[in-house]
């Protein structure tokens, strides 16, 4: 009786652990899928687009690769012309030193009465083989001119790769590669400052402290001796400590383009100028909760940093 | 077989653990927002109904700032009035209330309802207007509400109210906002500083009727090509038409230095064109910019599948996962002629404002969807 009371209750403890293991599971899992531990693989199965690009170029590599076979086999073949033209020449220069020979023998001779009708025919045979020399040279000549001509298209095409013919051929899918202009700035930083600041009662106090940052201010005199430009534009690219550009508002922030490709900017000023002004520049960027480390603010133009100064924050 | 020493123990180890986590398993699945500073608004649309829940700053009212916390919708078509699309808004309508209230445990009286101008037009013009008033009273009926106040808006306090949610304080006096919608488009701007005198400025087009008037002319040719020269076409005649006179008559230009833009399309460009710029809600542009976007969209899509997007973006330099599921959904809402269609509008009337001698700035606003009903909430919340 005793037994069985105890089972009993034994049984229903387990019954119990059971469940609750079935609780912590249930919750774990809850937990590892709130926190996208345990995200389910999504197996790609629209059209790989950049791997029909890639067929796209490939067939494209394949159009130039033949275009370029064409162009060795024709090359080789007007070599080869070339060189057979050069062979006949040779052979047609050497008939006719032999029939040019053979003509002065006959002339030495003194039975000209019996060779002068064979000197006729070989001073007729001669004059054709010069005539024909005379076409063939011909030939030669547009065969080096229409040579010089491919050489001179190959060296063309070669200059600008993706521009001239193989653009043409690629047709409308491939974008044309562009050529990065050279980036320069007219313009010169300095007494650059960035500051954390703390607004406590309506007022605002500089902090070094992540936790009571508000916001950061910004500023920066730029200066301009040689160019004539009225108006301008300045980025200002504040990083956080993870590597990443601090934002403000959308409104503010955007990308430009830079030498090393696009970049955002946290800030943009646009603004008028005249030649030698030394123009200070200021803004103030709202960036919600900061952590702590180094805050960098880097101020280009024209694509070309001009200044960098760094703010640590504890 | 146990002694009793094993056997407590085990006994205490399992109540523990089913009373002591289950509690926690359930808390872990839904958030409460029982704080006195979140709120909900409720908007019965004429395509579905939305929720949208903010939070607000300490000082509420016209100039407080608010956050985004969660939007969901459910698509109903309530402008169709019939009784299965009256039913269906009902229950959505319902299904929202319920899950603010009950699920996120908003106290009633920060969660707001209101009717769209869409749906108000639509009933006006077919003399519906019976349909509103029994959704509203089923509504009330149906959470034991009689005084619950259910707004219905009308287009310029949309428009007004779309400013208010989306433009920042600094700019409300110098932007010009546009919805360019699916049927129409509308928007307006502040003119002389104050809050109560809006502008309003409408288009009887939008990016579906643009779509539909170049799709109708295409005949036996339905290639692309036909399609862009039949768009051109449409376009040129609503430029030439209505926008030309309706941006003059708005006198915006000379009191506007930012020209913002909401509506879907808006949110479609802003999603591919700056996909580096994923996680801004309004993008900056220039008329140049969005022109080549339009172009190269017509010339070869595959440049804006979420594969090619994702692909060709620096390493960590934004969520990818989240870009990727962003382009998909645009590219799920619009194909590449709709897209062609919006992009079309938006340039002709962005090409108003881009002088030669004066450029204005140019934004799209990708959360423009919830920016009225934001603003609804706010300003209700200060009287």
């Amino acid at each position: 009786m005793r037994d069985t009371k105890s089972l009993l209750l034994l049984l229903v403890s387990l019954l119990l652990v059971v469940v609750s293991f079935v609780l912590i599971w249930t919750w774990g899992y809850n937990f590892y899928a709130k926190n996208g531990v345990a995200k389910p693989v999504i197996i790609q199965t629209v059209a790989d687009s950049a791997a029909i690009a890639n067929k796209v170029t490939d067939s494209f590599q394949k159009v130039y690769a033949a275009t370029l076979k064409d162009l060795d086999l024709k090359l080789d073949s007007t070599l080869t012309n070339s060189d057979s033209l050069s062979n006949q020449l040779d052979a047609k220069l050497a008939e006719f030193y032999r029939l040019r020979g053979e003509i002065a023998e006959i002339l030495k001779s003194k039975n000209a009465n019996n060779n002068f009708a064979a000197a006729k025919q070989k001073i007729g045979e001669l004059q054709t083989k010069v005539s024909d020399l005379n076409d063939k040279n011909k030939i030669v000549d547009k065969e080096n001119k229409k040579l010089l001509d491919v050489v001179n298209d190959m060296v063309r095409t070669d200059k600008p790769p993706a521009k001239n013919s193989l653009s043409a051929s690629m047709g409308q899918n491939m974008e044309p590669e562009k050529m990065n202009p050279v980036l320069s700035s007219a313009f010169t930083a300095f007494d650059l400052r960035l500051a954390a600041i703390n607004n406590a009662d309506d007022k605002e106090a500089e902090t070094n402290s992540a936790e009571k940052t508000d916001k950061f201010t910004g500023a920066f005199t730029v200066t301009n001796f040689n160019s004539q430009l009225t108006n301008a534009e300045m980025m200002v690219v504040v990083l956080k400590p993870d590597g990443k550009v601090l934002k403000g508002s959308g409104w503010d922030s955007g990308t430009f383009n830079t030498p090393d490709g696009k970049k955002i900017y946290s800030y943009k000023f646009n603004f008028t100028y005249t030649r030698g002004e030394a123009k200070r520049l200021a803004f103030s960027l709202r960036g919600g909760t900061l952590s702590k480390g180094s805050y960098t603010m880097e101020v280009y133009n024209n694509g070309i940093m001009i200044g960098r100064t760094v703010k640590t924050l504890s | 077989m146990f002694t009793t020493t094993i056997k407590r123990p085990l006994f205490f180890i399992a109540i523990f653990l089913l009373f002591g986590l289950m509690p926690r398993a359930q808390n872990s699945i839904v958030q409460k927002y029982e704080t006195s500073n979140v709120y909900a608004g409720i908007e019965v649309g004429s395509k579905g109904v939305k929720m949208s829940m903010v939070e607000l700053d300490k000082k509420a009212g016209e100039d407080a700032e608010f956050k985004i916390l969660k939007d969901t919708s459910i698509n109903t078509d309530f402008i169709s009035f019939t009784q299965v699309s009256y039913q269906a808004t009902l229950a959505a309508l319902n299904k929202l209330y319920e899950l603010a209230v009950k699920q996120n445990k908003i106290p009633v009286a920060n969660v707001f309802t209101a009717i769209s101008s869409g749906v108000k037009i639509q009933a006006e013009k077919e003399d519906k207007k019976i349909w509103i008033d029994q959704l509203v009273n089923a509504f009330r009926l149906n959470n034991n509400e009689p005084e619950r106040k259910v707004a219905v808006i009308d287009v310029a306090g949309e428009a007004r109210l779309s400013h208010l949610g989306i433009v920042p304080e600094a700019r409300r006096y110098n932007t010009f906002l546009i919805d360019i919608g699916s049927g129409n488009t509308k928007g307006g701007y502040f003119p002389y500083g104050n809050t109560k005198d809006f502008k309003l400025f409408q288009l009887t087009w939008g990016t579906k009727s643009a779509f539909n008037a170049a799709d109708k002319m295409l005949g036996e040719d339905k290639s692309l090509e036909n399609y862009n020269s039949q768009l051109s076409r449409v376009l040129a005649g609503a430029e030439d038409n209505e926008i030309v006179y309706a941006v003059n008559a708005s006198g915006a230009f000379p009191k506007s230095d930012n020209i913002a833009f909401s509506g879907g399309i808006a949110w479609a460009v802003a999603t591919l064109i700056a996909p580096e710029l994923n996680d801004n809600a309004v993008v900056g542009v220039t008329y140049d910019e969005v022109l080549q976007f339009s172009e190269k969209l017509s010339k070869n899509p595959s440049l804006y599948s979420d594969y090619y997007i994702v692909k060709t973006m620096p390493e960590n330099s934004v969520d990818t996962e989240k870009l990727g599921k962003d382009v998909r959904q645009v590219n799920k809402v619009f194909d590449q002629r709709s897209l062609l269609a919006g992009t079309g509008l938006l340039l002709k009337i962005m090409r108003q404002f881009d002088g030669v001698v004066e450029r204005k700035k140019f934004y799209l606003v990708k959360n423009g969807a919830v920016g009225w009903i934001s603003a609804y909430v706010n300003q209700n919340v200060s009287k």
